[in-house]
């Protein structure tokens, strides 16, 4: 033996290895065990046939999903006699559930990757698909688009090519926002751009003449000024308007002191008047008594009438002369 | 030496090397190799194979799966098809990346060592008589190497390819454990039974000539000291050669 002598083999060699190899053994089995099961190889299964125009990319192994869950798997892929394709599904008889008489069953392709076997239930009270049913297969594939894609792609390039190339709406444009920043860069600047030559030239001249109407204007506000500061001598100054005003106003407050002394003694004569008037008052008080007594007079002196009338037969009239 | 000297040379080498594969399987596979003496050397040969670098190769498997598994995800996230990134890990890490890896391993550690021992043997005479298939040194020497090479392969494999799947689950999903049933789902997927007999087999045949070819290039060399470094180095070549036609047979079955 050539064993390396200077590497100790421990006792318990054996105990190591054959946990190594059990590990392995276990692992492996367990592995493909696990596989077996999950694939559905213990599972009771029930068929069910697809039928499609093109198979094309159909593998076996492939899943059917339902939800984007797997529910069976492809085990058979044939011809039939009628050219169209037969594909036979596995489906788990716990998943089968899933599958009703109103399923539909889609084949759909993209761009990228194997194609998807999908079904699809909308009333999930419907009778349940029986075992070995023949169902066809609606398809769906993306890249049966690619070609009608391309060509209206490439139309969509030609108008854009016309677009841009020479002699075209953008190239005409470019010229114009080109001519437009050239005649900005120019003498005129961005009124030549706007208004053309002949017209920036008027416009310039107009700003001229504006130019020339606010100088006279300035003159005009400067006399302006002038005869505001008379005016403001004649209100405001020595002898002015506002000078007289002053006078008339305390004029007036003389008048008014005079008012009012005036006033004070209507005042006092109005007191008077009403000392007056409440003689007034008792005398009318008087007057009342006067009255009634003038009163039994007339008419005793009425009564004496009547009875002179009475005992003077010859003179029948009665009018008296009152004093 | 001319050419077509050098051809025939080439060409009897791998033809020895494949009729004393032939031979060794021939006597692995008869019960009278059994014997508790052959079963000390396998034992001895699998601790010293497998086990004495296990810890090591396992860390080696993790972080070369935790590498693949971020540069793959990050690719295919890139690509929009992220959705094959699990897929594609475990194809390309599991089935081909690792056991291979295993089996360079093996032969780079083990199976020099087992050539250099045999030449030494060779040159020593303790494995006279002189034919090479006869069956006293077959059995007493060969078939156990053989067979614990096979094993330990085996057992390397297994164990980094299940350590990468532990570790690219926890690459891809994190410690969750509600991505468990889509990456199973995955790997009932890509280990269809078919793949996985393919796997088997590749295996096998991996561990069988990391064992058979640098014993059959030991066996080669003369009695002549000198002989040995040049068989061992010849062996070694063939043993790299083989592995990369088991890969390229195993690739060209599997996908084309």
């Amino acid at each position: 033996m050539a064993e390396p002598q200077f590497t100790p083999i421990p006792r318990n060699l054996q105990f190591r290895v054959g946990l190594l190899i059990g590990l392995t053994v276990v692992i492996a089995v367990g592995f493909v065990f696990f596989v077996l099961y999950a694939r559905g190889t213990f599972d009771q299964t029930q068929r069910l046939v697809l039928v499609a125009d093109n198979a094309e990319g159909v593998a076996i192994g492939m899943d059917l999903t339902f939800s984007g869950f797997p529910i069976g798997r492809v085990r058979r892929i044939t011809l039939r006699d009628d050219g169209k394709a037969r594909i036979l599904v596995r489906v788990p008889v716990e998943d089968a559930r899933w599958l009703r008489t109103s399923t539909i069953f889609t084949l759909e392709r993209g761009i990228v990757g194997a194609p998807k076997i999908r079904a699809f239930s909308a009333n999930l009270k419907d009778p349940l698909l029986p075992n070995g049913a023949e169902r066809p297969v609606l398809r769906g594939d993306a890249t049966e688009e690619i070609p009608r894609m391309v060509a209206s792609l490439r139309a969509l390039l030609e108008n854009l090519q016309n677009i841009t190339g020479p002699g075209g709406s953008v190239q005409a444009s470019l010229d114009n926002v080109r001519t437009l920043t050239e005649r900005m860069a120019g003498k005129q600047g961005a009124l030549d751009a706007l208004l053309g030559e002949e017209d920036a030239k008027q416009a310039t001249q107009a700003l001229d003449r504006v130019n020339k109407l606010l100088t006279s204007l300035g003159g005009v506000s400067q006399r302006l000024d002038a005869t505001i500061a008379k005016a403001d001598a004649r209100v405001l100054g020595q002898g002015g308007l506002v000078d007289g005003a002053q006078q008339a106003v305390g004029q007036m407050n003389a008048a008014l002191g005079e008012v009012r002394d005036n006033l004070k003694r209507v005042e006092k004569i109005l007191a008077d008047a009403e000392a007056v008037s409440g003689n007034a008052k008792a005398a009318t008080a008087d007057l009342g008594a006067l009255r009634a007594e003038v009163d039994a007079s007339l008419r005793k002196v009425s009564s004496l009438i009547e009875e002179i009338n009475r005992k003077w037969p010859f003179e029948r009239n009665s009018e008296i002369r009152l004093p | 030496m001319s050419t077509p000297a050098a051809a025939v040379g080439w060409f009897r080498a791998w033809l020895h090397a494949a009729l004393f594969g032939f031979a060794c399987a021939a006597a692995a596979l008869s019960p009278s190799s059994y014997t508790p003496q052959t079963r000390a050397i396998a034992l001895r040969q699998i601790y010293f194979t497998a086990w004495q670098v296990l810890a090591g190769y396992l860390l080696f498997a993790a972080v070369l799966s935790v590498l693949v598994v971020h540069i793959t995800v990050a690719a295919t996230f890139e690509f929009g098809l992220s959705g094959y990134a699990v897929e594609l890990v475990l194809r390309a890490m599991v089935l081909e990346l690792l056991p291979l890896l295993t089996a360079l391993f093996v032969a780079l550690r083990s199976g020099s060592a087992i050539g250099t021992e045999i030449a030494l043997m060779r040159i020593s005479g303790e494995l006279d008589p002189a034919h090479a298939t006869d069956a006293g040194p077959m059995q007493r020497e060969f078939v156990p190497r053989v067979i614990a090479s096979g094993i330990a392969v085996a057992s390397l494999t297994v164990l980094g390819c299940t350590t990468a799947v532990a570790i690219a689950y926890a690459a891809i999903y994190g410690f969750s454990p509600w991505g468990l049933e889509e990456y199973l789902q995955v790997i009932t997927h890509v280990f269809t039974l078919p793949a996985l007999a393919g796997f088997l087999l590749k295996c096998t045949m991996f561990g069988f000539v990391v064992a058979v070819v640098p014993i059959a290039a030991g066996v080669s060399a003369t009695r002549d000291a000198k002989s040995a470094p040049l068989a061992v180095m010849g062996g070694m070549v063939r043993l790299f050669f083989a592995l990369g036609i088991i890969e390229i047979a195993a690739l060209a079955a599997a996908y084309a």
